[in-house]
């Protein structure tokens, strides 16, 4: 496994419609990392994930992921890779048990079934297997979403706005897990907000994007030494995010 | 359950699941069999009141003493029976058809399922191979066992056992209307996949499903001279098929317009093809089969060809989980 498990090298994206989306956004996340991507919102967070999933073609400029290219090598790259997008529903009408055996046999794991236990397991939601997904509170099914990304083990964990619409105890929860998916798997995770306490609670490295452009990018750690506590934190992004700002005040 | 993990088999079969859990096909294709048998146990009733008029037009003939040549005894065909279950398959089998593809996409906007599935290692074409597969099992088995009781109420209403040439027939005939019913799931699915709101997916295919079900063989219907008489206006004024394809020929540009609208219909297709093979059309009641498919492959061609262009449409526009992600 190398070291550098996402590099970015002056990725571009621009919409059919014109909208530039990406400008030049280089980047890299190491092994191990739990890496918050911070940035208002249409700011191209999304787009980023989406183009590092596989799931949208950059307009130029590359992305790899565990040394694979998204464009060569896309099938590579969701070997390793596990998403979870903004309000996962999975499918209402099957059990939380047949929806991780879908993913689970579309990922191609084997003993699936001891794997969907081990999982729900870790998650501490082994009582939500056999209830269908459709009765689910939005935390939970989030939970499950979680579970079927990482239920073939993969190396880096995509989330974008993972505690998007949780009230406060689901979004603990879940940042608990996301730590300990992290401790105990080595899982590196990619993580989309515009939460900066999450940020600060959960990631060791931040970057900041803002209408396309990465304009902060830095360790958790030197950023509470430079600037320290949240509040700072904040002070930070939003002098960083004028543009932004300005228009979401017009 | 089988542990494969060929991902074409993996969705179909998921699909399959899904839609045996949406009971609305499976109430929809129960209709289909309903309309299908109503429409045979009519048949059948007509068929009976024939014999019984013809058995007593002879009793009354054979007790003045006269000879019962004189009036043309009914010919049986059970095959013939299944006009009505025919023209119900054209109808609601593109109904079920619309309905699996509509369904198939439908399922995954608006839960982000189609973005999970393009993360995990399944190639867009063998996602949409897996809807198609599950697809096509499902209108099979729907449809075969359609014509499986319809080939038995045959048997059982007309009192005889269909012969092995029936029987192939009716195979022929279920594979047809397999690939009729395609049609529909391919213009429902593409339509559903790629609507901008879901609900003008349905209004499109049903859209498409009103002008090529019902409309435009409506319209080569009534365009049809020989359709403005009863038996036929040709056959009614005693023309010889000679001379009817002379007065024809000076219809030219009518005949060419009447058919042109016709023929931009599968449904016609379908219909030309099994009414031949089936025997429900007098010209080709009693004939061989082999004739019959080499003079008719033309409506299977043209059947074929529809289902690789929308095929092909389908398997070459990109997927776009963004669009899929709304409902």
């Amino acid at each position: 496994m190398p070291d550098t498990v996402i590099e970015i090298v002056d990725l571009n994206k621009t919409y059919a419609s014109g909208h530039t989306a990406l400008r030049n956004l280089t980047l890299e996340v190491r092994q191990g990392e739990v890496f918050g991507f911070l940035g208002h919102n249409g700011a191209g967070k999304t787009t980023t994930i989406h183009i590092l999933t596989t799931l949208m073609a950059p307009s130029s400029g590359m992305a790899k992921i565990c040394g694979h290219s998204v464009e060569e090598a896309p099938n590579e790259v969701r070997r390793h890779i596990g998403y979870v997008p903004e309000n996962v529903r999975l499918y209402d009408t099957m059990t939380a048990r047949a929806n991780l055996r879908f993913f689970g046999r579309l990922s191609g794991v084997e003993n699936l079934e001891r794997r969907i236990d081990e999982t729900l397991e870790f998650l501490e939601s082994q009582h939500l297997a056999d209830r269908l997904v459709g009765s689910f509170s939005k935390g939970l099914r989030q939970r499950i979403g979680l579970a079927q990304a990482i239920l073939h083990r993969p190396a880096v964990l995509f989330l974008d706005e993972p505690t998007s619409g949780l009230d406060p105890l689901g979004i603990k929860t879940l940042r608990d897990l996301i730590v300990r998916l992290n401790t105990e798997f080595g899982t590196t995770i990619f993580m989309n907000t515009h939460l900066i306490s999450e940020i600060a609670k959960t990631c060791h490295t931040i970057g900041v994007l803002n209408q396309g452009r990465l304009v902060f990018n830095d360790t958790i750690t030197a950023v509470s030494e430079r600037y320290g506590d949240d509040a700072a934190l904040e002070e930070l992004y939003l002098s960083i995010t004028p543009v932004a700002r300005k228009d979401e005040a017009a | 359950m089988a542990d494969h993990t060929n991902p074409i088999l993996v969705i179909a079969e998921k699909e399959i699941g899904d839609t045996w859990r949406d009971r609305f096909v499976l109430i929809v294709t129960l209709f289909l069999v309903t309309a299908a048998m109503t429409a045979l146990v009519v048949g059948a009733i007509a068929l009976k009141t024939d014999v019984t008029t013809y058995n007593a037009a002879r009793a009354a003939l054979l007790a003045l003493g006269k000879s019962a040549a004189v009036i043309a005894k009914p010919e049986f065909y059970p095959l013939k029976l299944l006009r009505g279950f025919v023209e119900h398959v054209e109808i609601i089998g593109a109904v079920i058809g619309i309905l699996i593809g509509y369904r198939a996409a439908a399922n995954e906007r608006g839960r982000q399922t189609l973005a999970l599935i393009m993360t995990r290692p399944v190639g867009r074409i063998q996602f949409l191979l897996g809807k198609i597969a599950g697809a096509l099992a499902l209108i099979f088995i729907g449809l075969t066992g359609t014509f499986l009781l319809a080939g038995a109420s045959v048997s059982l209403l007309g009192g005889v056992v269909l012969s092995l040439n029936d029987v192939l027939r009716l195979i022929i005939v279920d594979l047809l209307a397999t690939a009729y019913a395609l049609i529909f799931f391919l213009i429902g699915f593409m339509a559903a996949l790629w609507a901008k709101k879901l609900p003008n997916a349905l209004l499109v295919a049903f859209t498409v499903w009103l002008t090529v079900v019902l409309i435009a063989p409506q319209i080569g219907d009534t365009m049809d001279p020989d359709n403005q008489v009863a038996g036929g206006v040709f056959a009614q004024l005693h023309v010889t098929k000679a001379q009817e394809h002379a007065i024809l020929a000076s219809f030219s540009t009518y005949e060419t317009l009447r058919n042109g609208i016709e023929i931009i219909s599968p449904t016609k297709h379908f219909e030309r093809l099994t009414f031949a093979i089936l025997g429900i059309k007098n010209i080709y009641t009693g004939k061989a089969l082999s004739p019959i498919l080499i003079e008719k492959t033309g409506d299977i061609i043209w059947l074929i060809s529809v289902i690789g262009v929308l095929l092909l449409v389908l398997l070459s526009r990109p997927l776009d989980p963004n669009r899929l992600s709304k409902e």
